[in-house]
């Protein structure tokens, strides 16, 4: 145990001691992690927008007045009725005249000239959930089949799978970007490792001199990047998680989009970005040791027998 | 303690550092190593701590054949053998107890152990005032015996000194050699390399003389020069 004790506080030593070596190796850590990190973030803004928007009404069918144009009363109720027998509808529901009023005077209040319109303009509307996104073509086609009582159909459905699929896209690059960045953050860790290690080449000498084992000596320099690794990884969770909240807090009340991700997104992920850091750290660490104690050891350069 | 068996050490490019070199060193001896630069006396004392591998031949180091030494055993043969080099080799971070007590650390020695071993050790070199100091705030003959402190905390059954007063003036190197002598006379088996002929004529200890990575003369109570009969 004092033996664990003694290399901790070899490895916070030297943590002092090469303060500017230490700091970039936080720096890149808190760099290539904050830009994987923000990246997922972004993904998940937009997965929980994605799925905000399915969960609304995707396809909007405005008709035609009732008891004019050859449409008889009864008719909306009548399309109501057969269009949530559909087996594409989740759900649906009508929104009368005086509804539609009511929406439109809420949507424009404020635009005085914009409320200053003949309210019975406004058409009667049958408002349709879906049960799948990809199914909107096939409804707005049945509704259009209807051209007797349905005006005109309008869909939010394209866009909700543009979206989906730029969603889909970005998950990819997210993925991609985190194991790009995940593995720049090792390869910077291991060459910082490596110069610190070049910088104390006579110290390990001198290790390696009075009988301490290759692994005596790594284990400082292993958790020196450890460390390094979940200092840059724990700031650059901190970091992300104060500009999404700070940016959630500013954009409150803007209903289109929401930028709030919750708090267990962040301490999941969080802990989980942590221990990659931690890991990139090690095996940063590994790597930059590796070559510089093979060369120390000393044994590797016996020439052939007969060179005398 | 030590046996060399017809050891040759070739190193790249084709430069013969040893020769078919074969010794005996007894346990409780002191023996130097002399001739003139790039006779071989360092790469023996290389070899037989193992920071360099044989190109043929054995070498026995208290008993165990190192030569076949695996690498991860490298250490423990190390930490049986005390080791003295011209340029000290301290720790400049480390002050004098630390650099004294890393020894033992590496050992996973306890603290209760460490310290008092350590007080004992600096004040059989003359440091015990110093402890608290830094190498950079010592002379060079402090400093080597800091480095020969080290290399004794531990009481290794071997110690092995390259040049050790290569850096000193003539009254710190004797300081220094009365030292090894102190410790040798423990029963510590020494084995030293040198070009300083006032030492070893002084001492009048067993002398192997390269040349060339050859032996050229092996005498007991020997001194640096050959005597002309």
């Amino acid at each position: 145990m004092s033996r664990f004790f003694f290399l901790l506080r070899e490895a916070f030593v030297n943590l002092k001691r090469n303060f500017l070596v230490v700091a970039g190796a936080v720096l890149a850590v808190f760099i290539s992690l904050s830009l994987a990190f923000g990246a997922l973030v972004v993904n998940e803004i937009l997965r929980i927008n994605t799925l905000a928007w399915q969960e609304g009404v995707h396809v909007i069918a405005f008709l035609r007045d009732e008891g004019s144009g050859g449409v008889p009363p009864g008719a909306h109720q009548a399309l109501l009725d057969e269009v949530q027998t559909w087996e594409e509808v989740n759900g649906a529901f009508y929104v009368d005249k005086a509804q539609a009023w009511v929406e439109y005077q809420e949507i424009f209040a404020g635009q005085e000239e914009l409320l200053e319109i003949d309210p019975t303009i406004l058409p009667a509307s049958i408002r349709i959930e879906l049960v799948a996104i990809e199914l909107h073509q096939s409804v707005k086609f049945k509704l259009e089949q209807q051209q007797q009582v349905v005006l005109n159909v309008s869909t939010a459905a394209e866009q909700i799978e543009q979206l989906q699929n730029l969603s889909n896209v970005l998950n990819v690059l997210g993925i991609g970007m985190a194991v790009v960045l995940g593995v720049s953050a090792v390869v910077l860790i291991a060459n910082t490792i490596r110069l610190a290690i070049y910088a104390r080449r006579d110290e390990v000498e001198i290790m390696k001199l009075v009988g301490a084992s290759n692994w005596y000596i790594r284990i400082p320099f292993l958790l020196e990047g450890l460390i390094e690794g979940v200092v840059g990884a724990a700031l650059a969770v901190f970091t992300v998680w104060l500009g999404a909240t700070r940016l959630a807090r500013a954009s409150e009340g803007f209903a289109l989009f929401r930028l709030d991700v919750s708090n267990q997104f962040f301490l999941r992920w969080g802990l989980l970005f942590i221990i990659f850091g931690a890991a990139a750290g090690v095996i940063g660490s590994l790597l930059g040791l590796s070559r510089y104690l093979r060369e120390a050891d000393g044994t590797g350069e016996e020439i052939p027998t007969g060179a005398a | 303690m030590i046996r060399l068996e017809h050891v040759t050490k070739v190193y790249e490019g084709g430069s013969v550092a040893a020769r078919d070199i074969s010794l005996d060193i007894q346990k409780g001896e002191f023996v130097f190593l002399v001739g003139p630069s790039g006779s071989g006396k360092s790469t023996l004392i290389r070899l037989m701590l193992r920071d360099e591998g044989v190109t043929r031949g054995k070498i026995w180091v208290a008993g165990k054949d190192i030569t076949t030494l695996p690498k991860w055993k490298i250490p423990y043969l190390r930490r049986s053998v005390g080791t003295v080099f011209q340029d000290y080799k301290l720790l400049p971070n480390k002050t004098v107890a630390e650099n004294v007590s890393f020894a033992l650390e590496v050992l996973g020695r306890p603290r209760s152990v460490i310290g008092p071993q350590v007080e004992q050790v600096l004040d059989l070199v003359g440091l015990a005032d110093m402890a608290g100091r830094y190498p950079r705030q010592l002379s060079g003959g402090e400093q080597q015996r800091v480095s020969v402190a080290r290399a004794f905390v531990n009481r290794p059954p071997i110690m092995l000194a390259d040049e050790p007063t290569g850096n000193l003036d003539p009254k710190t190197s004797v300081g220094i050699m009365k030292l090894l002598d102190r410790i040798n006379r423990t029963g510590t088996t020494i084995v030293m390399a040198t070009h300083d002929f006032a030492i070893v004529d002084a001492m009048q200890r067993r002398v192997v003389a390269l040349e060339k990575g050859v032996v050229t003369r092996d005498e007991h109570s020997g001194r640096y020069e050959q005597e002309q009969t």
